[in-house]
């Protein structure tokens, strides 16, 4: 990103949120960023937490005691954080509904769709949560009349959004299409298409649906003359971006668009290590400082695969 | 309810309780044609497959392999006449056929066990490590306003 925005550079008053991203999008630190300023653009103080250490469990289906275990953890830290930024400084009415949001738990926005849905669907019924949630989309949704004052730089791009259709809690594709209009300049392709799971990684444990899928994605954007793909999900961000590398079109997280309109670009790190080519042009561009920190054996052995990986199709 | 097991323990009783084996949630799935053990198959008959993994029992060989093939695209959970949230009725097959419930395990799990670690790697690709220290690792109390 060019430059963050000091706090208070939005001018609003602000309500208070835990902005809970979970962990593979950390591959993409630029949409955490980007998803911060755009919160604080709506007028949102936000409190980030994510990593390890707040895992939902949702990846140990394997070994339930563990699931448990992160589940409660991670609800426990979430009744603290939401209550303590309320009793720091009561939130402020506004964006937010909540029965009495000057005195109320500050709201958990979630980013990943596994951890929203790993919350309703397990942690909320064994949990004792004691905050509101809400997905990311849903918030900015919401604050978007906020957010177009911001939306100052055109973005001359014609783009198409990858949908898919499992995300069922939160019907995220209209939502998002209504955030895409709002940037000045860009041309969004409306399409009905929309492929299962509810974000791509889901459908890496079935090879043959993500390669179906991967030239569905490219077939479309050709189809309707799109020089971007818009992704709505960091997974598809990760597992797609490396199509740049042999399609007519980029591929660019929505976070990144509306970022771009109000003058924050951002930098996709992660996608130029995927389209770096070989070992040692991943490696430079990581940079020797980092590699050095993360241990070189560690990142040929574990990093550079994936990093290496083209998206088949 | 305090565990997860018991609250899955409810949902298997209540779900076992509703579901009628009318195979409306197999047949709204959009992924059957990529398993070729499903080729020609009755969809009540693989939901009759299926409910034993909920209970820590065998499934069938075509319940698991439906179970291997889900990817949480929500059809089913639409298509279900009693209002049973289907999707995570395989879900629970999957923790079934996984071992997680008690029984024999019917399939691999995929876990990468150095999943925690790469996460780890690349957020300190990301992040500054001040940003690392109070978004990952400090308790909420100890965080200071950001």
């Amino acid at each position: 990103m060019a430059s963050r925005q000091p706090p208070g550079a939005y001018g609003i008053m602000s309500e208070k949120v835990v902005f809970w991203y979970g962990c593979n999008v950390v591959r993409h630190g630029d949409i955490i960023h980007g998803s911060i300023e755009i919160l604080r653009a709506i007028g949102l103080e936000v409190a980030p937490v994510g990593g390890p250490s707040y895992c939902c469990g949702t990846s140990k289906d394997a070994n339930l005691r563990a699931a448990d275990g992160m589940a409660k953890r991670t609800v426990g830290k979430f009744n603290d954080l939401a209550i303590w930024l309320a009793e720091d400084a009561p939130a402020v009415p506004g964006l937010l509904s909540s029965p009495d949001p000057a005195t109320a738990p500050a709201t958990v926005v979630t980013w990943c769709p596994s951890c929203h849905r790993h919350m309703n669907q397990f942690m909320e019924g064994y949990t004792d949560p004691q905050f509101p949630m809400s997905h990311f989309t849903q918030i900015v949704h919401a604050g978007r009349e906020r957010l177009r004052e911001r939306l100052v730089h055109p973005v001359n791009r014609r783009v198409v959004l990858h949908r898919h259709f499992g995300f069922r809690e939160v019907d995220v594709n209209p939502l998002v299409e209504d955030l895409l209009r709002l940037i000045p300049g860009l041309e969004l392709v409306e399409t009905d298409v929309a492929v299962p799971g509810h974000m791509c990684s889901a459908l890496v444990s079935v090879p043959a649906a993500l390669k179906d899928v991967t030239r569905g994605v490219c077939n479309l954007a050709r189809e309707v003359r799109a020089d971007a793909v818009v992704t709505v999900f960091h997974s598809c961000q990760r597992l797609l971006c490396a199509l740049e590398g042999s399609e007519p079109f980029h591929v660019v997280n929505y976070v990144s668009l509306l970022c771009e309109a109000m003058g924050l670009p951002l930098v996709d790190e992660y996608k130029s290590w995927k389209l770096a080519g070989s070992e040692a042009a991943v490696l430079d561009r990581i940079g020797a400082g980092r590699v050095e920190k993360l241990g070189e054996a560690f990142v040929r052995e574990q990093l550079l695969p994936e990093l290496l990986r083209a998206p088949a199709k | 309810m305090d565990s997860l097991r018991t609250y899955l323990d409810h949902f298997v009783a209540d779900t076992l309780d509703r579901c009628t084996r009318c195979g409306k949630c197999y047949e709204a799935c959009p992924m059957t044609s990529y398993a070729p053990a499903l080729a020609g198959v009755s969809p009540p008959s693989v939901v009759e497959g299926l409910l034993p993994l909920l209970r820590g029992g065998q499934g069938t060989d075509e319940a698991v392999a439906w179970v291997k093939i889900c990817t949480q695209s929500s059809r089913c959970t639409e298509a279900c006449p009693e209002g049973i949230n289907a999707m995570l009725m395989v879900r629970v097959a999957r923790m079934g056929a996984l071992g997680s419930l008690g029984g024999e395990a019917q399939m691999q799990a995929t876990e990468d066990p150095l999943f925690f670690r790469k996460i780890e790697a690349f957020a300190a690709t990301q992040l500054t490590a001040e940003e690392i220290e109070q978004w990952h690792r400090a308790s909420p109390r100890e965080r200071t306003a950001s």
